[in-house]
């Protein structure tokens, strides 16, 4: 009984892996032939990138300053607060800097792509695009695919900036190190692979929270309840996958 | 004789219940075909399915002679095009101003200048008694008549040659409902255009139509002209046109549609 229901649901996960992926591949086949709808590309990229900036920054201050001090309780007791700057900087940028702006991205912005989206779904709209000779894939789901995967590594590099600059303000202004060292010890750690890994990774979870809250969109049954669950379900699965796929991406580019 | 639509034993099962048993219809170039029946009895889904939004279980439905299943997705595109559809709950976009409402199948579906639509927007707002003054407003800010207005502004802004209304004059004044109704009339006579309409005004249904279908549980029961309407010895047709509560409509049978 047991392994059957366990059966059940692999299959289950299976048929909506298949089911997103043919949904990308009709936004994909939609979106790449023109005429291409720049105004509401130019809207999403508002939309994603500008309009995140502040949530993303202040996420990325307020950890930048809790890791340092945290760091600090640690390494201090092996007299190594000299490492402190590096240890922070690569977590930022390689590890908290992509995972936490994906998941502010997505409470921000995958949900309200579903809400929108469903919404539309359950009063018609879009069928009225379809019947104004309008592909809703490529009108709806194209212009927020493409500003979410170009424009998410680059809310990753200002999150990697505002973090490291917040761990700065802690390490100089609170916990008294010399500010040239602190600049220094963070720099001369850095490589390009940091900040460029970083950025990957927030390209492919653009990509995620984007197709997860536009499917789940499409997906909407009748009803304000119908569209609050598509939202649960696009928050909860993108999380989720974000989460995986970031322990994934961590031992493929590492 | 040249027919614009033509449905064909029409069977549709939706989420397992059987919503359309069997329907077949025939509209002819520049008639006006109204469908009556029950609320639930199908008459959207009806709709939806000649316009390709819903996929029938079986049977065949052709537009100007050609079937939807042979139809490419472009020559979908292009016979969708043609169609002008107001749908029940008007479904404007409401990330859009009025005047982007009426104007989005002119500047997105025929690739028209915007400078042009608009001219094409505000004579088709006057045409359905709006004001060019509201054009900056957002459907939400409307009331629920206008709403109706604006969704039929945007069904003809691009001069279709079958228009699919459902339900043009609900929740309309009965000034309006004149109005709207003479407007249809307008765009199907001596223009060849086609109208499948959907009604529950019965004054409005008198004035639009050329040929009347009624639907109940999913079938066509009864078919003819207006004239027919008030002279027919069917009783689904006359309690339903009457609005009696007596007949073979009971709540009885209403609940096994279901
Ligand atoms: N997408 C759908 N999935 C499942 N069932 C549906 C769907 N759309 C409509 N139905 C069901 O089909 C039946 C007919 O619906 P439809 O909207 O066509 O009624 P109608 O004749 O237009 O009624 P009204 O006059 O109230 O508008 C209803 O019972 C409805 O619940
Ligand atoms: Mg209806």
């Amino acid at each position: 009984m047991f392994l059957v229901k366990i059966g059940e649901i692999f299959i289950a996960f299976l048929v909506s892996i298949g089911n997103v992926a043919v949904f990308f591949v009709k936004t994909m086949l939609a979106g790449i032939i023109p005429p291409y709808y720049y105004k509401q590309i130019a809207r999403q990229a508002v939309q994603i990138g500008y309009f995140s900036l502040p949530i993303v920054g202040l996420t990325a201050l307020f950890t930048g300053m809790a890791m340092t001090l945290q760091c600090y309780t640690g390494f201090s007791e092996f007299t190594a607060e000299t490492a402190i700057p590096s240890v922070v900087m690569i977590a930022i940028t390689r590890e908290l800097g992509p995972v936490l702006t994906a998941l502010m991205v997505t409470g921000r912005l995958g949900a309200s792509m579903t809400a929108e989206i469903g919404t539309m779904k359950v009063t018609e709209q879009i069928d009225a695009l379809k019947t104004l000779a309008v592909n809703s894939y490529k009108y709806l789901v194209f212009p927020r695919l493409l500003a979410s995967v170009t424009l998410l590594p680059l809310l990753v590099f200002i999150n990697d900036i505002v973090g490291i600059l917040g761990g700065y303000l802690v390490g100089v202004y609170y916990l008294d190190f010399n500010s040239a060292n602190y600049v220094h010890n963070t720099f001369s750690a850095m490589t390009s692979w940091d900040i460029l890994s970083g950025m990957l990774k927030g390209s492919v979870f653009g990509f995620i929270i984007c197709l997860m809250g536009c499917y789940s969109g499409y997906l909407s049954k009748e009803g304000a309840e119908g569209v609050g669950r598509a939202t649960i379900n696009s928050v909860v699965s993108s999380s989720i996958l974000i989460l995986l796929l970031d322990c994934i991406l961590t031992f493929i580019l590492f | 004789m040249e027919f614009v639509i033509e449905v064909e034993d029409l069977r549709v099962i939706l989420g397992g219940a059987v919503i359309l048993n069997g329907i077949s219809l025939r509209i002819a170039k520049g008639e006006s075909y109204v469908i009556i029946g029950e609320s639930g009895t199908g008459k959207s889904v009806l709709v939806k399915c000649i316009l390709g939004l819903i996929k029938p279980t079986s049977g065949t439905i052709k537009i100007n002679g050609r079937d939807l299943n042979d139809l490419t997705q472009k020559e979908m595109l292009v016979t969708l095009l043609r169609c002008g559809v107001l749908f029940q709950g008007g479904a404007l976009f409401d990330s859009m101003n009025v005047i982007d409402n009426v104007t989005f199948g002119l500047v997105y579906g025929y690739g028209k200048p915007v400078k042009e639509a608009y001219k094409v927007a505000v004579e088709k707002l006057e045409s359905v008694g709006l004001s060019p003054k509201i054009a900056k407003v957002f459907p939400a800010e409307l009331s629920g008549g206008m709403r109706k207005r604006v969704a039929l502004a945007r069904a003809i802004a691009t001069n279709p040659d079958i228009i699919f209304f459902d339900e043009p004059t609900s929740g309309l004044d009965p000034i309006t409902s004149a109005v709207i109704s003479e407007l249809i009339v307008q765009c199907t006579k001596g223009m060849g255009i086609s109208a499948l309409s959907i009604t529950h005004d019965m004054k409005s249904l008198r004035h639009i139509s050329d040929v009347i279908g009624l639907l109940h549980q999913g079938k066509k029961i009864w078919e003819g002209t207006k004239e027919e309407i008030d002279s027919t010895d069917n009783p689904y047709v006359r309690q339903f046109v009457a609005g009696a509560t007596v007949g073979p409509f009971t709540h009885a049978t209403h609940a096994k549609t279901r």
